[in-house]
């Protein structure tokens, strides 16, 4: 299937591509526009406005792609939380490891270009994922 | 320059999403240009964040949209630069006070107060466009507080 983002990407569509290729599609294509209007016909946008894949009811699009798609995985959502505070600052959650990653991410945009960002940034949050998993499975930080 | 306006109109009830939006304003550090039309220096981010508000505006039953705009004259734009160095300036002043007065405390309350300024320097800086001089002295004074702890460790 094919997916439509905006360009320029940054922390929550780094993670939701990852999310998307990882849990809903794993043959997914990415394609990446300046403007909703440029969306393909035969794409899913997400992280755009408009988009039901968006940000709703305080919910970065992250987290709307979990609850839209029923994924219930605790670590996703321990994912989430950090996704959310480093996309949106807003201290709904207690997510130290946010600003680092908002960092990452954003160095990461100034050396790569979209679809490099998108290899990267998986790599990156198989691993965040691997280590929430396992903090979660142990109820201690994992060494 | 660029500048990024957001034009909204949000009903007066439910208070819920006025409120909800007023805070992300707050946290973004807009300059309130007219009742409903909000400003920020133009950027990838500065322009993402005001979009999600404005469907946020939308999805309550209001009306929005995004605008980008240059002013008409330098004197204009040095004017709205001034206005939201002013009010992170005002935030900054009140961490460096909290820092300077925290060398009063005992040492448990003086690292609860250091981790708290720490936190809010963050906050400031994420909404400081045009950094003021007080900038450096609040973080000037958060990191004197940090060295006066080490030293009676």
């Amino acid at each position: 299937m094919k997916w439509a983002t905006r360009s320029g990407v940054h922390v929550d569509r780094a993670a939701c591509a990852w999310l998307i290729r990882r849990s809903i599609d794993p043959e997914a294509e990415f394609v990446f526009v300046d403007d909703p209007a440029e969306v393909p016909r035969d794409a899913t946008a997400f992280d755009m406005r408009g988009a039901e894949l968006g940000h709703h009811g305080g919910d970065c699009s992250f987290e709307t792609i979990l609850r839209r798609y029923d994924l219930d995985d605790p670590a996703l959502w321990d994912v989430a939380r950090i996704v959310h505070e480093a996309d949106l600052a807003d201290e709904r959650f207690d997510a130290p490891e946010a600003p680092g990653l908002d960092v990452i991410c954003r160095g990461l945009s100034m050396v790569l270009d979209d679809p490099q960002v998108l290899v990267v940034a998986g790599d990156l949050f198989e691993g965040l994922y691997e280590h929430r998993r396992r903090a979660l499975l142990l109820g201690r930080e994992p060494a | 320059m660029k500048w990024v306006f957001l034009l909204y109109r949000l009903p007066r009830d439910p208070s819920t999403p006025r409120i909800a939006l007023w805070r992300n304003l707050r946290r973004l550090g807009v300059v309130q240009l007219a009742d409903g039309l909000v400003a920020l220096p133009l950027d990838a981010r500065t322009k993402e964040q005001l979009e999600w508000l404005a469907d946020d505006v939308i999805d309550a039953g209001g009306e929005a949209s995004i605008w980008v705009a240059e002013a008409g004259s330098a004197a204009q734009e040095r004017a709205l630069a001034a206005r939201l160095a002013e009010a992170v300036a005002a935030e900054y002043r009140t961490v460096r006070t909290a820092a300077l007065a925290a060398s009063a405390l005992g040492v448990s309350a003086r690292r609860r107060t250091l981790r708290r300024l720490r936190r809010d320097l963050r906050g400031i800086r994420a909404r400081d466009y045009f950094p003021p001089p007080e900038a450096a002295e609040a973080r000037r004074a958060v990191e004197a507080l940090a060295e006066a702890m080490e030293a009676t460790a």
